[in-house]
């Protein structure tokens, strides 16, 4: 332990600061944390600050190498490409987001009710999963797409309202074996209600399973949505998004390559960062793991 | 002229893939889509046995919905039916007519009467020799009411054909078909057809074997084995050897064939390879001597680093934007001219589509068989702003929303979103773009169910007339909702015009029409790009596509 804190020991830690201290040592996962910070703050800033528009076209010049005036080069049509991949970066960043949140929310909430209730209600619960698991993704997208209209929200709506299903099955398994331990039943002698136990007891120590996997669905929800992009359900130019400009560069890697090398650093750059920071975050957050 | 059937030509779509996508018709490009290559094991190419074989790899865009060419569409299949058959005529590279199966052909005064005398020695090839009577009872098939031929409108200049194909005429031998002997062939046209030996390449024309056809089930009937390789009867310079679906088609040279001396390559394979990258990454490696098309953003570099493997040839097509004549804002023609005047065609196939295309503005491809437009329009940008202004849109102000269609396909998206920014930058209009596959796209454009968006026409013949019946009144593949009394009936009235002259006189009112009207906005004429190898002699692209073998050459 830390000095600081050895001089108040009769104080204790909170379980968040006893994470971010343990988190603090690990330098891959800050690290990560700083990128992931950095990218996310020059995806909201940066395209004010350019002098060039993400649509902006300049046919004349056409697809040309990095240059003062456009640092990381030109698409096909002339487009500045740093504004097009920091202006992409806030739809895949957002849609990650967004969409995990959602899952996140809706999954972890489902899972534990049904884990740790059980029984009928437990079978309804996750039949649902199972029926909802049956429906083919496409259909379901191109269905909210009928009704609703073509709309970027509805695709972060899509997209969690599927997700969510894998994290509910994790979830439940964590939480059914987490609830015969014995501290749970000291928490129920204590006489503690059932959402204090499930919401203080049970779920800080699911927290790992938790994090690796909504670390993991980042990025496939962001290929996601590069993938109905393509389809025509997702994003439509001239906006861009990670996906769409990892797209365009590989068709035309071997001409242009700074067209793929750019947003493909930039994308691998994000997914290693997130997958440092969820590493360390499970480490930090382990109440199992032995305090040192 | 006649047509008002779904024929679903030419619309072409994408360029470079196509998907399942048959193209249509004559249409002619074929969508793409993300469907992944069927390239199968490209048989090593070549050099069989010690007479070295000439073996031609050819990479033919997309598997052939059916070699039964009565039933079929698309560019692939035009191109395997012109291996496997030849009709009364034939044409040589320049696209000159040149005796096919008729020998010689006289043509009445009035323009009214086509005889044909057919060679003594042209042969199917089983050995039976070809007759007047198989071209009657395969024009029969093709437009009898229930086969349900798309292209039986190819057919309808002949008296009674269009009457026999709906079903109101039920007695076959009151149509102008005739054979009065084994030799002679006679057609009675309802109105003179200038272009009608133009026409008759194409494979609505084509003969088929009879007997093989009744062996095989009824004569009406779609899709019976008798276009099998086992039973397949043909009688072109070609015949068929192998079909491997998704895998090749080998054509072996045909010795019943007439000319089959001429004939100089001894097996065509047909790859049905869908993705432009794919062809081009087997081009490279030798497994293909021509490919279907060359990925955009590598005709800059085979232009640059390796010029005598690529071709660019016109292409008698044209590309372009079809509004939909219905949906606001586009009933207004003002708004509809003032989007057409405003783009800059110019640095658009510069600079985006890049194999010289040329840009449009007029509805037919410049010089067709000596028809040049006068009535083409310019690219006016203060003009387009005072129509936009007019029609109620000062400076793009209150201009609803208003969305393009594509098909899903890169080209297609990149040349959408060159026209969008130059709509916001020159008009201050925006245009939400939106992209569909393929077949979900023509479903769209066949129930006009789009506000405006990309197409593409080529020709069935080369002649001016086929780039203006797309546009009569609720034509099949009118499709803009747009019509005029005044063109119909200008229209009909080519086709009695006495002479070549007078009837480009009323092509010339047309364009008038046209371009004061603007149901669709020209963007450019079509070039197509393609990869042939230097060991293909005497091979290249005419305006239609579609190349008689018997003049390409290979070297060992």
């Amino acid at each position: 332990m830390l000095p600081a804190a050895a001089e108040k020991i009769e104080q204790g830690n909170s379980l968040w600061l006893d994470a971010w201290l343990r988190l603090r040592k690990n330098h891959l996962a800050v690290f990560g944390l700083g990128a992931l910070i950095a990218i996310g703050l020059a995806c909201l800033v940066g395209p004010w600050l350019s002098t060039h528009g993400y649509e902006e076209q300049n046919l004349e010049l056409g697809a040309a190498g990095p240059s003062r005036a456009h640092w990381l080069g030109t698409d096909t049509l002339g487009r500045d490409l740093l504004v097009r991949l920091l202006t992409g970066g806030r739809v895949s960043l957002g849609v990650g987001l967004a969409a995990t949140f959602v899952a996140l929310t809706i999954g972890v909430v489902f899972g534990a009710v049904a884990g740790f209730f059980g029984g009928k209600l437990d079978i309804i619960m996750m039949r649902t999963v199972d029926i909802m698991y049956s429906l083919p993704f496409m259909v379901f997208v191109i269905l909210l797409m009928v009704f609703f209209g073509r709309n970027i929200i509805l695709l972060f709506v899509a997209i969690g309202a599927v997700e969510w299903l894998t994290m509910a099955r994790i979830v439940r398994s964590q939480v059914m074996a987490t609830k015969r331990m014995e501290f749970i039943e000291a928490a129920r002698s204590l006489g503690f209600g059932r959402r204090r136990i499930i919401f203080r007891h049970i779920l800080p120590n699911i927290l790992g399973p938790i994090i690796v996997y909504t670390t993991l669905t980042i990025p496939g929800v962001m290929l996601l949505e590069a993938f109905l992009s393509f389809l025509g359900l997702g994003v439509q130019p001239p906006m861009s998004s990670w996906g769409v400009l990892i797209k365009d560069g590989a068709e035309k890697m071997e001409e242009y390559s700074w067209l793929l090398i750019f947003p493909g650093a930039m994308f691998s750059l994000t997914l290693f960062s997130l997958n440092f920071l969820g590493d360390g975050l499970r480490d930090a957050l382990d109440v199992r793991s032995s305090k040192d | 002229m006649l047509t008002r059937l779904p024929r679903f030509v030419a619309v072409l779509a994408a360029l470079l893939l196509s998907p399942a996508c048959r193209q249509p018709k004559s249409a002619v490009e074929t969508a793409g889509t993300t469907a992944s290559p069927k390239v199968a094991t490209a048989s090593a190419p070549a050099t069989a046995g010690g007479n070295q074989k000439k073996i031609l790899n050819y990479g033919n865009g997309a598997e052939p919905a059916d070699l039964d060419f009565q039933i079929v569409t698309g560019t692939p299949e035009h191109r395997l039916a012109l291996t496997f058959f030849e009709g009364l005529i034939n044409e040589d590279p320049q696209l000159k007519i040149i005796p096919g199966v008729a020998e010689k052909w006289e043509i009445s005064p009035d323009g009214l009467v086509y005889t044909f005398r057919l060679r003594a020695d042209a042969r199917w090839s089983n050995g039976d020799p070809v007759t007047a009577d198989d071209f009657v009872q395969s024009y029969r098939r093709m437009i009898g009411p229930t086969l349900g031929a798309e292209y039986s409108y190819m057919l309808w200049h002949v008296v009674g054909a269009e009457d026999f194909n709906k079903g109101k005429l039920s007695d076959f031998n009151q149509t102008g078909f005739k054979a009065p002997d084994a030799r002679t062939l006679v057609l009675t046209l309802r109105q003179p057809t200038p272009f009608l030996l133009h026409a008759m390449n194409h494979y609505a024309w084509f003969p088929l074997h009879i007997p093989t056809l009744k062996k095989f089930g009824a004569m009406d009937r779609k899709s019976t084995p008798w276009s099998r390789p086992e039973s397949f009867v043909g009688n072109g310079p070609y015949a068929l050897k192998e079909w491997r679906a998704n895998q090749k088609i080998i054509a072996v040279r045909s010795p019943t064939y007439w000319d089959h001396a001429a004939v100089k390559i001894d097996e065509i394979h047909f790859f049905p390879i869908e993705l432009a990258d794919t062809e081009e990454r087997m081009f490279r490696t030798g497994q293909l001597h021509i490919t279907n098309e060359v990925p955009l953003s590598k005709i800059p570099v085979y232009q640059r680093d390796q010029p005598g493997n690529i071709r660019i040839d016109p292409y008698n097509g044209i590309y372009f934007y079809r509004f939909n004549a219905k949906r606001k804002p586009f009933d207004d023609v003002r708004v509809r001219r003032a989007l057409a005047l405003s783009i800059d065609r110019e640095t658009l196939v510069k600079k985006v589509t890049l194999a010289g295309e040329i840009p449009a503005y007029d509805f037919t491809p410049p010089d067709l068989v000596g028809f040049v437009s006068r009535h083409a329009f310019k690219a006016d940008l203060t003009e387009a702003k005072r129509l936009l202004a007019e029609a109620g849109f000062p400076g793009g102000k209150g201009f609803p929303k208003v969305e393009l269609l594509y098909n899903t396909l890169e080209k297609h998206r990149t040349i959408a979103e060159a026209l969008q920014q130059m709509w916001r930058k020159n008009l201050g209009i925006d245009i939400t773009l939106y992209n569909q596959e393929w077949k979900v796209y023509l479903d769209s454009q066949h129930s006009k169910n789009y506000q405006f968006e990309r197409a593409g026409w080529i020709a069935d013949y080369v002649d001016p007339h086929v780039f203006f019946d797309i546009w009569e009144t609720d034509g099949g593949n009118n499709d803009t909702n747009w019509g005029n009394r005044d063109y119909d009936r200008l229209l009909r009235s080519a086709l009695d015009a006495k002479s070549t002259a007078d009837r480009y006189e009323i092509y010339q009112q047309l364009e008038k029409i046209l371009v004061d009207e603007m149901p669709i906005m020209p963007i450019y004429f079509y070039m197509r790009a393609r990869l042939v190898s230097p060991k293909v002699k005497g091979y290249f692209t005419t305006p239609l596509d579609n190349f008689p073998w018997k003049y390409a050459d290979m070297e060992n």
